[in-house]
């Protein structure tokens, strides 16, 4: 039992002086390419395994106590005109469940819509909007509205600029 | 992978609440808070969904027959007495009750995990609670790792095993209501934790517990109707295909990685919070296991 209890002393301590580190209650598996860990049941067993999970999520805030990594705060975009975005990329990001998934949370003209949180993207082409308002909601829409429930896509490193781009191209391309 | 694990639970003992020293880092939270109230009746407030279910044996047949509408029985209709099949945790009860009468051939189980004179009787109702010896708060699980890891058996907290003895001590308590009192010291502050912790997002996509738990109640998420969080933890250990058997930090886990977050150890203090203030939530409604969801 001691050496063990020493281990964890040793363990913490080295985790605590790096910040950018996931805190030492996380199920992680820090050699694994895929550093987040899913448990796995095994039925007549006192030892929970472990599996790699499809995505490394170590990057981003946890709900521990010991992540003493901030939250990137609500960030105003460098949107650099002309916005060079391919619509027709954009939409594929716009549906795709591990970049975008907008379609997860907007009903989207043409698309069958799977159904929850739903709010109406449509008409942009018609609002004349400007594509930096756009981009900035991709971006980081906190900047529009501290309560949104919207992810910060771009604040939060989840999309590249070039998708943001695509991304707002196909919006504004919205009848 | 082993060792990082144990060490893992170990350096929350250990650790303790040296975290509640410093400042915490900047998060954004899910505001307002609503005033959720430690009690199951708090649901007449948020979903009002409780005249429901509040009494599992009278449940409203109509409303578990449509698609449409059973989410409004907070799945109750999955729980004994009004669910009669035969499911896994059932055959988790049995291996539940080998495993504790091994372990307590001396009756020291027992003592360790904090039984009196009526046995395991409303044992569970009490959980978790605060332990003088371990100094600090933890749910039921934590403390059957302790207590078997006490005797030289390994029952790692989410496991399997670890699971059928919770389930297996539940079951004592069927019918009993929760009881804890989260209204001074240790507990209130794990309280005040948890259900800062339900607001707080986290993640690759910025998502609180309370994102779809308290403002999305009745909506659909992948293909399953969001219900109130009051009145969640009694049916806990519970059987799910994919798991066999799923304890409460499991399912929180699970909720994690299905929303971009990254899941921390069954046992850890975060979720030991979360789980004290929806403990909370359920006061006053009855244990009811071996229960199951889909
Ligand atoms: C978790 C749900 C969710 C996801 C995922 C999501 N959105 Fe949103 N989005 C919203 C909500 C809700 C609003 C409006 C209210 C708010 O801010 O909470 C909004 C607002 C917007 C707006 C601003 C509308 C206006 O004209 O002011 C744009 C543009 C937008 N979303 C585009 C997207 C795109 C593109 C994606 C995919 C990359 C996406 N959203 C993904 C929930 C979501
Ligand atoms: C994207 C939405 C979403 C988020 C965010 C989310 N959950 Fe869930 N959760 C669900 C869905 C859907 C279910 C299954 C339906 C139900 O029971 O409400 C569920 C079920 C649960 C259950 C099981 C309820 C029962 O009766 O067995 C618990 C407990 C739970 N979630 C806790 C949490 C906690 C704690 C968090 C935050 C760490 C969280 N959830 C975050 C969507 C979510």
């Amino acid at each position: 039992m001691r050496p063990l209890i020493l281990g964890g002393i040793c363990l913490c301590l080295a985790g605590a002086g790096q910040a950018s580190e996931w805190p030492a209650d996380a199920a992680v598996d820090p050699n694994a390419q895929n550093r987040t860990l899913t448990p796995k049941v095994v039925v007549n067993s006192g030892r929970l395994e472990w599996e790699p999970y499809k995505r490394d999520l170590t990057p981003w805030p946890t709900l521990s106590h010991l992540d003493r990594r901030p939250t990137p705060r609500p960030q105003q975009a460098n949107y650099d005109p002309p916005l060079r975005g391919d619509p027709a990329r954009g939409r594929e990001i716009a549906m795709d469940p591990a970049r975008g998934n907008c379609i997860a949370c907007h009903t989207l003209p043409g698309e069958p819509w799977p159904g929850s949180v739903g709010q109406l993207l449509l008409g942009y082409k018609q609002r004349g909007v400007s594509d930096a308002y756009v981009y900035q909601q991709i971006y980081d829409r906190r900047v529009t509205n501290p309560n949104t429930v919207m992810p910060p896509f771009g604040a939060f490193g989840v999309l590249t600029e070039q998708e943001i781009r695509d991304l707002t191209a196909y919006v504004q391309s919205l009848e | 992978m082993r060792t990082l694990l144990r060490t893992g639970l170990l350096l929350t003992a250990l650790v303790g609440t040296a975290w509640a020293q410093e400042p915490a880092p900047y998060r954004d939270m899910d505001l307002p808070i609503p005033d959720y109230e430690a009690h199951v009746r708090g649901d007449l407030r948020l979903s009002k969904t409780y005249p429901h279910w509040r009494d599992r044996s009278r449940l409203d047949w109509r409303l578990a027959g449509n698609p449409d509408e059973h989410w409004k029985l907070n799945w109750k209709f999955m729980d004994p007495p009004f669910n009669q099949a035969v499911h896994g945790g059932h055959f988790a009860l049995e291996r539940g009750e080998y495993l504790y009468k091994t372990l307590n051939r001396n009756g020291r189980f027992a003592a360790c995990l904090g039984a009196g004179r009526a046995g395991l009787k409303g044992l569970r109702t009490r959980f978790p609670q605060y332990r003088q010896d371990l100094g600090r708060v933890v749910g039921l699980e934590a403390v059957i790792e302790h207590c078997a890891a006490a005797q030289g058996e390994v029952l790692q907290n989410g496991s399997y095993d670890n699971s059928a003895v919770s389930l297996y001590i539940a079951s004592f308590s069927q019918g009993m209501p929760i009881r804890i009192d989260v209204s001074r010291g240790p507990m209130q502050e794990a309280y005040e934790r948890g259900r800062r912790l339900f607001h707080t997002k986290a993640g690759r996509l910025n998502f609180a517990c309370s994102s779809c738990h308290t403002r999305n109640i009745g909506q659909l998420v992948r293909g399953s109707h969001i219900t109130t969080p009051y009145g969640d933890v009694t049916h806990y250990p519970v059987y799910r295909t994919q798991y066999f058997l799923q304890s409460l930090h499991l399912r929180m886990m699970e909720c994690n990685l299905d929303t971009g977050v990254q899941p921390l150890l069954p046992g850890s203090q975060a979720y030991t919070d979360l789980e004290v203030f929806l403990t909370a939530l359920s006061n006053g409604y009855p244990v009811s296991v071996p229960a199951e969801r889909n």
